[in-house]
């Protein structure tokens, strides 16, 4: 199976029949789709849970894929919708933190644990913002996306993804220089 | 929370060049950066056997055959199979006798291959445009193809319509105004979440014969 082929073609040959092609699009975006949603819900399973019932969707309504050609955006709105109403179920929209800090293997160098305790730092400041502009820093800096991006896989409008970027730009500094 | 200064958004922007930061500003924008490159970890778990378990039972998505695999002779078929609105322009009055030697043809039939049946109703599609080159419906009934339902704007005055046979029962539906931009009927009443974040108008036929 070849995975030289562009979207559209990966997506044609998928509605015209060829499921196993799907697979393509799965080892192309699986990698972002299941970090953006462990970033969104703090939790590797609820991570990987709504990452395979987006993907399963993503499958169903395939044809209505409007624009095959921004097709990674679309992915990421099916799952970054069902995070939304992942976190909606719960009583408020953080994450919950879930992830014990791991017992600290002798073997460990000092480096990996300093680089350990920085990352559940980041997290617990990532985690207090609200799923929002959560959802902005990621796509803007963890996932690389440009704000054009951004606004497709969101529905949101550029100036306002923009704002929530700063917004949560602001708050992670201010939680980080309040840690150091 | 105090805002951060605005050359600092700029340079986390991509707009400006981060070593043009004060020394200040460049350690918060390290920081920054640092912060995003510690939540670039990819978790290692995968899901891909899973959802190819369920894709393989699933059937291929709606509207697979039709979209892509249809040869051209089929196409052609359906396209004067379906019911479709016709404009006459009448304007010059030498024309009128061709027009009406058309309409009989034309008409003729095409009102007969509109009149439902006993499990079907016609769909009525009314769209205020003005301005459009073009508005077509999309929906469930037609698998969301392109080019399957034009409608037709007889008096060039932005009042798009146009009717179709329907299977009794609910449809989902959008417009699709000059080829690119998809719009939920606004006079629809009822509208459904798409799924992704947007709304489909609905449609709900009536059998146009009782039972």
């Amino acid at each position: 199976m070849s995975d030289r082929s562009s979207d559209v073609e990966v997506v044609a040959r998928v509605v015209g029949g060829d499921g196993e092609a799907f697979g393509i699009i799965i080892q192309r975006y699986e990698p972002g789709l299941l970090r953006f949603a462990t970033r969104m819900l703090g939790s590797s399973d609820a991570a990987a849970d709504a990452v395979a019932e987006s993907l399963v969707r993503a499958y169903r309504h395939l044809a209505q894929c409007r624009n095959p050609a921004r097709l990674r955006s679309w992915l990421y709105r099916i799952t970054g919708n069902r995070c939304h109403s992942h976190l909606a179920r719960r009583r408020t929209g953080e994450v919950p933190l879930e992830d014990v800090p791991p017992i600290a293997d002798p073997a460990d160098t000092w480096e990996v644990l300093e680089r350990g305790e920085q990352v559940a730092l980041v997290e617990r400041a990532l985690a207090a913002l609200s799923p929002e502009k959560r959802e902005a820093f990621v796509l803007k800096h963890v996932e690389g996306m440009s704000y054009e991006e951004m606004a497709a896989a969101t529905g949101s409008r550029i100036p306002t993804l923009k704002m929530r970027v700063h917004r949560a730009r602001e708050a992670l500094l201010a939680a980080l220089e309040e840690r150091v | 929370m105090t805002s951060i200064d605005r050359r600092l958004q700029e340079a986390l922007d991509g707009e400006r060049d981060p070593a043009t930061l004060p020394a200040e500003l460049r350690e918060a924008y390290a920081r920054l950066v640092g912060a995003a490159q510690l939540l670039s970890h990819t978790p290692p778990a995968s899901v891909a056997e899973r959802v190819m378990a369920e894709v393989r039972r699933l059937p291929a998505p709606a509207s697979a055959a039709l979209a892509f695999e249809d040869g051209v002779a089929r196409r052609v078929a359906r396209w004067f199979a379906q019911p479709r609105a016709v404009t006459l322009r009448l304007r010059p009055a030498w024309t009128l006798a061709i027009a009406a030697a058309l309409a009989a043809v034309v008409f003729l039939p095409l009102a007969e291959s509109v009149a439902p049946g006993a499990e079907e109703g016609v769909a009525q599609f009314v769209g205020h445009f003005p301005g459009a080159r073009s508005v077509e419906v999309v929906g469930s009934f037609n698998d969301w193809r392109r080019g399957a339902l034009p409608l037709s704007d007889e008096h060039h005055d932005g009042i798009w319509h146009g009717a179709v046979v329907l299977p009794a029962g609910q449809h989902e539906y959008m417009f699709v105004v000059d080829g690119e931009r998809w719009v939920a009927d606004p006079l629809a009443g009822r509208y459904v979440d798409d799924g992704f974040g947007r709304e489909n108008a609905l449609l709900i036929v009536r059998p146009a014969v009782g039972p």
